[in-house]
């Protein structure tokens, strides 16, 4: 009788020890271990990982460009005006591409 | 001025050039005096005699019309040739930056000399195309110039 307990209580033993090994192997958790990592509060990654930029919707700022005073800016055009018929008159006198397409001096250019 | 002569006087006598020129009657415009306006009806030339005239377009920059130079004209040059060319209405505004001394030449004066005088008046004819024609190659050429920045501001 002591015999047949003692065999009973290892082969008991041994499941238990299988199902715990079969549980570990299949990614189970026992329910009793289940209960208490769903009572545990969620916890956010520490890392914080970047944002997927595949559709980048926000495009990024364009560089402000300083505003030049209106008197300034006519002051440009009309030196623009006169060194553009300067160089067409001088394409005029000897008309080849080289003389047409010359290059400018003028400050909206640069 | 060729010469000696205005632009528009090229290949006259001195007489026949003084008797055209007898016809108009000289006008001193201040510093910064309009002398025509864009649109407005055109019904003679200007042959500056002293001082500047700018001509000018009007552009939007920021917001604001702004009168931009487009050429510019000197003693012995001559302005409003739109005067003389269908439909009389003068494309440009010109204005004096300082005092100026223009003849205004009308038309009717003009061409009731020319129908008297046909040789004077092909010949001044023949110097105001020149004058077009001139000034339309500057302008091409600095219209292509311009074009081609934009194609180069546009290739890959």
């Amino acid at each position: 009788m002591v015999m047949f307990l003692m065999v009973l209580c290892l082969s008991m033993f041994g499941l238990a020890v299988t199902c715990l090994a079969f549980a570990a192997a299949t990614g189970g958790i026992p329910s009793g271990v289940q209960n208490r990592v769903e009572a545990q509060p969620e916890k956010k990654p520490a890392l914080a990982l970047p944002k997927p930029r595949f559709f980048v919707d926000e495009l990024p700022a364009p560089v402000a460009q300083p505003r030049v005073p209106l008197e300034v800016l006519l002051a440009q055009i009309e030196r623009h005006v006169r060194l553009e018929q300067a160089a067409a008159e001088s394409f005029l006198v000897s008309p080849t591409p080289q003389s047409l397409h010359s290059r400018t001096m003028s400050p909206l250019m640069h | 001025m060729t010469n000696g002569q205005p632009e528009l006087m090229s290949g006259l006598s001195s007489d026949e050039a003084g008797r055209v020129l007898a016809l108009g009657s000289r006008v001193t415009l201040a510093s910064g005096s309009v002398l025509f306006r864009l649109g407005a009806e055109a019904d003679g030339v200007f042959l500056i005699e002293r001082g500047r005239i700018t001509l000018t377009l009007p552009m939007q920059i920021g917001g604001r019309e702004e009168d931009v130079l487009v050429d510019e004209r000197l003693p012995g040059q001559i302005v409003g040739w739109s005067g003389l060319i269908p439909p009389h209405r003068f494309t440009l505004k010109a204005t004096s930056p300082l005092e100026t001394e223009v003849r205004a030449l009308s038309r009717m004066a003009l061409l009731d000399h020319f129908a008297a005088h046909p040789d004077v008046g092909y010949a001044v004819m023949r110097n105001l195309a020149a004058v077009i024609g001139q000034r339309l190659q500057v302008f091409q050429a600095m219209w292509l110039r311009e074009m081609q920045r934009m194609v180069e501001l546009r290739r890959p």
